[in-house]
């Protein structure tokens, strides 16, 4: 069953194309990686699917309606988003940064209820930042505010979770941590993932956990390739996406059977 | 727990605040004489003209407390509204060019009938022409951006500022030019019943409606793309809390004139002391704001042998007190 459909999509600005012809879908439990460098067109394209911008041709469809038809709210409980980097100008409390995930269920006279603020506390304990709920989330770490984020879209309750470049300024440790807790939204909670992301071994990541994956390979507004990690994530690929010579490879570790790496070679 | 009480204290602190500034004044009243006009008062007790002590409560210290109240307030709730929508801790009620807009309309109104009567309706025309004018600007490029926002209210601020000195250039010295100087000074000296009655309902629909619609604010806070990813219609709730803040500081500034400060500091004292959650910050900043400017007004009517403008007092100490703030908060997570 496809939860996104994405048809024949284009946008530009006036005259710059920022890409062109796009197709692609999400089917459910699925875990879509959207590779490239910057400026390819990755985030323009998670806008548009996010309703903040507007296709100039194609069609994106959400459980087979147009999202041209569908308003802000409605989008809201299909779509959640985890922005790349969220800075914050007031020291709200963390829990009050998740509890406005419940926006969406929250009427324009009403304030979030009991149930809104237990939801918005199972969620932090969920990511595993439950300690923290009292502390302004300015004071966060990177990877802390990026779990935070991850707690509202958890609390939005909306069965797609679009990330962009979720773990891009994160060290190995907070990568690696949310890396987890990706698997966990879709293993445990049934989420279907669009994620953004600079680092194709993610792909493998979500592959090596036995989650549904697929790749989407873009570069200059078109996908050069589109399909399963192990099929599409290889040496030629990559050489033509970031002019980089790799070498993947298999290692055998403890309980992960297969598990594929990238290893950069030489800047081509 | 200590925190939960004193914000209960404060909340209601307005209360007390009516009752102490009853007594404050250059005509000395007793507690007895006091409680005695407010039960013959309450208990619609017919008027004598005789009674010198019911007037001064009554009809001059009543209504200049009440109007204060509602413009402090105002003024304070309207920037707590301003600094979410704008993601900037630094701005105040006048960012949308409410304040410049006024005074012209004011200044204007002064000029063409001599007279302070019709400045009521010119300030809150022009205020929220002002606001308007900024909001077109701001959607110029048919987007609805921030910082076009900010940038539509600094034009319109300044080209408003400009036709202030313009008008001011071509006052009649002896009589208008004072006029249209006092007025921008800010006072409350003039307040009667019927300036509550004209600029309290702007300032009471517009507080209603930032009440309402207070933990939106929050939402706001976190900038257009996520606000709607959230599932807020950005645009439509933008709008709404923009014309509750204007409608509020559009009130106040006609019937006050210029009061500085207080729509700055005041949000900044309830962030520091209690929380930036608009839930909490929004129903604080009202006392607060309704506290401190009579509180102040208090002072300007009774220090020194004339009054002070009490927008120079508001100033005066909200300077001074708002760089210790800045010093303050510095280490509390701003950024």
């Amino acid at each position: 069953m496809e939860l996104i459909k994405v048809n024949s999509a284009s946008f530009s600005y006036e005259k710059a194309p920022v890409f062109n012809n796009l197709n692609l879908k999400l089917n459910i439990g699925e875990v879509l990686c959207l590779i490239g460098s910057n400026g390819c067109g990755k985030t323009t394209l998670l806008d548009c699917i996010l309703g903040i911008k507007k296709l100039r041709k194609g069609e994106i469809l959400i459980n087979g309606v147009n999202i041209s038809k569908l308003k802000a709210s409605q989008l809201a409980k299909d779509i959640c988003y985890v922005p790349q980097f969220h800075r914050g100008t007031f020291p709200y409390k963390v829990l009050e940064i998740v509890v406005m995930g419940r926006a969406v269920y929250t009427g324009f006279f009403n304030m979030p209820s009991k149930e809104d603020i237990s939801i918005a506390m199972e969620a932090l304990e969920l990511v595993g930042m439950d300690k923290y709920k009292d502390k302004p989330y300015t004071e966060l770490s990177g990877g802390e505010v990026q779990l935070v984020m991850i707690a509202r879209a958890i609390a939005q309750n909306s069965s797609i979770i679009i990330m962009d470049e979720p773990t891009s300024h994160l060290d190995i440790r907070h990568e690696l941590i949310v890396l987890e807790n990706v698997v966990k939204l879709v293993k445990d909670k049934g989420k279907s993932i669009i994620i953004a992301t600079h680092s194709p071994n993610h792909a493998f990541h979500f592959e090596n956990n036995n989650i549904d994956t697929s790749v989407a390979l873009m570069r200059e507004g078109g996908f050069i390739d589109y399909g399963k990690p192990k099929d599409v994530v290889n040496e030629m690929n990559l050489d033509k996406l970031y002019k980089v010579k790799t070498k993947i490879v298999d290692i055998e570790v403890e309980h992960y059977y297969n598990m594929k790496q990238i290893v950069p070679l030489k800047s081509s | 727990m200590k925190r939960k009480k004193t914000y209960f204290l404060l909340l209601i602190s307005p209360i007390f605040i009516v009752f102490f500034s009853l007594f404050v004044g250059n005509y000395s009243l007793s507690l007895t004489e006091v409680i005695n006009i407010l039960v013959s008062k309450l208990s619609f007790a017919p008027y004598d003209p005789t009674n010198k002590a019911l007037y001064i409560v009554w009809n001059i210290r009543m209504p200049r407390i009440i109007l204060g109240m509602l413009v402090g307030a105002s003024l304070a709730v309207s920037g707590v509204a301003f600094q979410s929508l704008f993601k900037n801790p630094l701005v105040s009620s006048s960012i949308l060019g409410v304040t410049s807009g006024a005074g012209f309309g004011a200044a204007l109104s002064i000029l063409i009938f001599s007279s302070k009567n019709y400045t009521y309706i010119f300030a809150f025309g022009f205020g929220l022409l002002a606001v308007f004018l900024s909001y077109w600007i701001g959607r110029i490029y048919s987007t609805n951006s921030t910082v076009m926002l900010v940038l539509g209210g600094v034009v319109v601020s300044s080209v408003f500022s400009s036709l202030i000195s313009l008008a001011k250039y071509m006052a009649d010295p002896y009589n208008q030019l004072p006029t249209i100087v006092y007025w921008l000074m800010g006072s409350l000296s003039s307040a009667s019943y019927k300036d509550i009655y004209l600029g309290g309902i702007p300032m009471v629909i517009g507080i209603i409606g930032l009440i309402i619609s207070r933990w939106r604010l929050n939402v706001l806070s976190m900038g257009d793309r996520e606000a709607q990813t959230l599932g807020i219609n950005v645009n439509l709730n933008k709008a709404f809390i923009i014309s509750c803040a204007t409608l509020a500081t559009a009130g106040a500034v006609s019937v006050s004139g210029n009061i500085g400060w207080v729509g700055l500091i005041i949000p900044h004292i309830g962030r520091m002391m209690f929380s930036n959650d608009n839930k909490y910050l929004i129903p604080i900043s009202i006392s607060l704001g309704a506290s401190y400017l009579v509180l102040v007004d208090n002072l300007a009517r009774t220090i020194g042998g004339a009054e002070i403008p009490l927008g120079i007092l508001t100033s005066l100490l909200g300077g001074p007190f708002f760089v210790y703030l800045l010093k303050r908060t510095k280490g509390r997570g701003w950024d």
